[in-house]
């Protein structure tokens, strides 16, 4: 066993991590006051590979591995949650499944535009009515002629409010629940699409977290994904994927606040001395590195196994999980080492704090997650 | 023991930091020899060996023909050591002459220790002592590490000559861009805090930072209270600086204002409050009132 | 045309320092490494020239070290150098660098290298003597502290940074050896693709032991931390006293008013 990373992903690690505190780290703290991450970060983000990096190649992604994309979800995060999330719901979620799932002609239309972050990808499940039960998908499609007709409403749609492209869930018979699930890519740009609203949010208030209303939206039968009534496989696959991408989101943000955390008591005096001379202050220390290090382990592991073509279904449900829970706690102990001024917006764990709550909900609440993995051990 | 000292002209001037090299010497305790590529008519205070070169035909900046020339000296005059100031003209010459003499070079000396000359190293974080092995050594020191020392005289001028063509045209001079504010690249900075008391006091503080040939500073609440501009703020969300002197007016000292200063070789501290967190990591803490100590402070360096 | 930046790894500078057992240099336990920052100028300004002239021009990086070196040669292929010498010496921080330049010399001397990037000086050792005793090994022309950079036709011309922000505009002819300041272009980022192709790069190892023939001509006595500064000096009373009191100290213990 090696737990060392090997020295093109260290490459890469360091090569992110320079972009992330020149041009990522200085806009951290307006991206979360102004709900927006300004275009020119996502075109540079999209010109420096991040928004394609395990794609191959041949469709216009970096060709890397799935143990690099989660290093580069995880630099960001340290810096910025918003950015981070941006980067895994649009690889994950929508380039991810038209890669898995998509034909030949599909991947070739899609793929560049997304991996060149020319578009920005959403995945369109969640509904008023419906999360991680895809199975009572609400929005309905039929056929007419070479488009499929869709109906309905989807909330909470990370990504939503650049109205790029999407990979959308909807049900043909609601009776047959998750059998009656489908798959589309949908160009979010098309008639029929309407932005309810996009959500003011306690957290990743950079990222757009988005309600569309569908009425009428035209798809062209060529936009299939998957088989009809295949759907439910390539939103649970899809998932799994996304569970390592939102794991690395967590851990950097972790990360982000525990390297604060650790400056801080290094640099804050009282009683004419370091607050780091402080049991107190130590032993948060250990544990919040100590959850860091376990979440790493897991979340590394999980990609590694995804890059083996292994199972690796509890891997990540285990590492999404733990790596949110880790970034709550940190981030809350963060607060504390840093006592008043922790509360104050100037030293960023606060936001950070905001930042990791989300994580312990989307992609899976961590509740579902505790289903995963309990299943697993029981079946 | 004997040094060769080599001194610099730039735009037709001997530069002060020349007499530098006099300081340094006189630490050592070494007899001196001065070398300069310069003209008779702007001859050092200086009563030893002088070698001269004109610098009509050597030029200001000609490393192949000024190793030459040094290398005469050095055969003249059989130094222990060869002194340059580490510039960009000292750092350019300097292992080119160790190079010829196959000598070993010593740069940014800034000290002379028993058993060698201290340098600084990783960011100037921390030192190294270090010590020839050659008998004869090319030395580059610090600027302002030692004192401007003027040894007074007339010199007794040898005159050098060296011809070869140059494998560098040197095409002249560009002059120093007109910025904004730069304050990473500042060698003082003077920063207002709130303590200044208000907007209007502004100039009293940039006056000071004039006078001191440095840039106006400022700490956060200052910038927040919009005195003075963004560009000029220091801590952790402005700039972080490391200038060689950093004067504090009236800055409580904020752990993020802190954060982006410490790191300055000298810091005073102007405040009223004597244990105010900026005491912690200044080299002189005036206990006073930024209104009354810096007017008289700025008029005393116009005299 | 063939063109080559040299490179060293070095700490990150915000690192603590603690000198090693030998007491000679730092201890290199828990360092993260990173390319000296003099030298991604260096690259960048190669990998410039290298695209200037296209087809035909081969631009190699090259960097002393132990395996570790091989992260910081990555990134230079990743920012668009074609291949790699990796000159294996895991005692090259023992290294003089009066040695450093011989042995880039010795790799050098039969290549017919045109132009030789490399950076004013290394931000750890900070001696600024590696590329300009190489040019002198070599006899090449040399200008150093290069703010600005244009090639034609086998000349060079550069502006050397001066004290006070002056600068001096120098021409010289290939070949020809350059050391690059801060400030002279803005380093590309590694993109993740390039990082991709970049693994398809060759990197040729060679043995320092094939090229080092030259001693040190200085020997480090020892590594240590400045001494500590005492505590700050307080001056209290009238101002006037005090006014002179303080400009007798910055006289004194800083050259800022000399």
């Amino acid at each position: 066993m090696d737990f060392e990373l090997s020295q093109d992903h260290k490459v890469l690690q360091s090569a992110v991590r320079d972009f992330v505190e020149k041009e990522i780290k200085p806009i951290a703290m307006k991206i979360d006051e102004e709900h927006m991450i300004p275009d020119t970060l996502v075109k540079h983000m999209g010109e420096m590979g991040f928004l394609g990096s395990y794609l191959p190649e041949e469709y216009g992604g970096a060709g890397l591995d799935m143990l690099s994309y989660a290093i580069v979800v995880e630099e960001v995060s340290k810096a910025c949650g918003s950015s981070g999330v941006l980067i895994s719901a649009h690889t994950s979620l929508c380039s991810g499944p038209i890669y898995t799932f998509g034909t030949e002609e599909q991947k070739k239309k899609w793929l560049p535009a997304l991996n060149s972050g020319e578009t920005i990808g959403c995945f369109l499940l969640t509904e008023p009515g419906a999360g991680s039960d895809a199975g009572g998908t609400a929005t309905t499609y039929r056929r007419e002629g070479d488009e499929f007709v869709i109906n309905g409403s989807k909330t909470f749609i990370t990504n939503g409010g650049y109205l790029g492209t999407g990979v959308l869930l909807a049900s043909f018979d609601r009776s047959l629940k998750h059998k009656g699930i489908t798959a589309f890519i949908v160009d979010l740009k098309s008639p029929g699409v309407t932005i309810l609203k996009n959500e003011n949010k306690m957290g990743i208030r950079g990222s757009y977290t988005t309600a569309f209303a569908f009425d009428d939206l035209r798809v062209p039968v060529e936009n299939l994904l998957g088989q009809e009534g295949k759907g439910f496989n390539v939103a649970m696959d899809t998932l799994n994927g996304g569970r390592i991408g939102i794991a690395s989101q967590a851990l950097g943000i972790a990360e982000g606040a525990f390297e604060r955390a650790l400056a801080y008591s290094k640099e804050r005096k009282q009683f004419d001395q370091p607050i780091s001379n402080f049991q107190a202050i130590q032993f948060k220390l250990a544990d919040m590195w100590t959850s860091i290090e376990t979440s790493k382990l897991l979340t590394y592991r999980a990609a590694c196994l995804k890059d083996a073509k292994k199972s690796y279904t509890m891997e990540s449900a285990m590492c999404k999980m733990h790596a949110s829970e880790t970034a709550t706690f940190v981030t809350k102990e963060a607060i504390q080492i840093h006592g008043g001024y922790g509360y104050i917006v100037d030293y960023e764990v606060e936001r950070m704090y905001r930042d990791a709550k989300i994580t312990e909900i989307y992609e899976g609440t961590n509740e579902v997650q505790r289903v995963v993995i309990s299943k697993m051990l029981l079946s | 023991m004997k040094t060769l000292l080599i001194g610099e002209y730039r735009e037709g001037k001997l530069l002060e930091s020349t007499y530098e090299l006099f300081g340094f010497a006189a630490q050592l305790g070494a007899e001196t020899a001065l070398l300069l590529v310069g003209s008779e008519s702007q001859l050092p205070a200086y009563s030893g060996t002088l070698y001269l070169a004109e610098v009509a035909t050597c030029g200001e900046y000609n490393p192949g023909l000024h190793k030459k020339l040094v290398l005469e000296a050095i055969q003249k005059e059989n130094p222990d050591y060869i002194v340059f100031l580490h510039s960009s003209y000292g750092w350019d010459l300097a292992p080119r002459v160790a190079a010829a003499l196959k000598t070993a070079q010593i740069s940014e000396v800034i000290a002379i220790v028993p058993d060698g000359f201290e340098v600084g190293c990783c960011n100037a974080k921390m030192r190294r002592t270090v010590k020839p092995n050659s008998a004869k050594a090319v030395l580059t020191i610090q600027a302002g590490a030692f004192p401007v020392t003027q040894p007074g005289g007339t010199p007794q001028l040898q005159k050098l000559t060296a011809e070869g063509s140059a494998t560098i045209e040197f095409i002249g001079y560009e002059p120093a861009e007109a910025k904004d504010v730069d304050l990473a690249k500042a060698e003082v900075i003077v920063s207002a805090g709130r303590g200044v008391g208000k907007k209007d006091n502004i100039p009293v503080i940039a006056a000071l930072a004039k006078a001191l040939k440095g840039e106006l500073g400022a700490s956060r609440p200052v910038v927040d209270a919009e005195w003075v501009s963004h560009s000029h703020q220091v801590g952790t969300t402005g700039q972080t600086v490391s200038p060689k002197l950093y004067v504090a007016c009236g800055i409580s000292g904020a752990i993020q204002h802190l954060a982006g200063m410490k790191k300055s070789d000298f810091i005073v501290a102007i405040n009223k409050d004597k244990d105010a967190p900026i005491g912690e990591v200044a080299d002189v803490l005036v206990v006073a009132d930024v209104m009354q100590f810096v007017p008289a402070l700025t008029a005393k360096l116009a005299q | 045309m063939k063109l080559l930046v040299c490179i060293k790894q070095v700490p990150d500078l915000e690192s603590r320092f603690k000198p090693n057992s030998e007491g000679l240099w730092y201890n290199e336990t828990d360092l993260a490494w990173r390319m000296n920052e003099y030298d991604e100028y260096a690259v960048e300004q190669a990998v410039r020239l290298r695209e200037e002239q296209g087809e035909g021009t081969e631009l190699t990086v090259l960097s002393i070290g132990p395996d570790r070196v091989v992260e910081a040669i990555k990134k230079a292929l990743a920012m668009g150098c074609d291949n790699a010498v990796h000159i294996q010496d895991p005692a090259a921080a023992c290294k003089d660098p009066w040695q450093i330049a011989s042995i880039v010399a010795a790799h050098a001397k039969d290549k017919a290298y045109d132009v030789i990037f490399t950076g004013m000086q290394s931000q750890d050792r900070g001696s600024a003597q590696v590329g300009v005793t190489l040019a002198e090994q070599l006899d090449f022309a040399c200008t150093s502290t290069i703010v600005g950079f244009e090639y034609d036709n086998g000349t060079i011309t550069a502006k050397r940074e001066l004290e006070g922000g002056i600068k001096g505009v120098v021409k010289l002819k290939t070949p020809a050896l350059v050391t690059c300041q801060l400030g002279l272009n803005v380093p590309r980022y590694p993109t993740l693709p390039n990082i991709m192709k970049a693994k398809k790069k060759e990197i040729t190892a060679v043995a320092v032991a094939d090229l080092l023939k030259e001693g040190p001509l200085a020997t480090t006595a020892s590594f240590h931390p400045p001494a500590k500064k005492g505590g700050g000096t307080v001056l209290e009373g009238d101002v006037g006293a005090m006014v002179d009191q303080l400009i007798g100290i910055l006289k004194e213990k800083t050259a800022v008013l000399r």
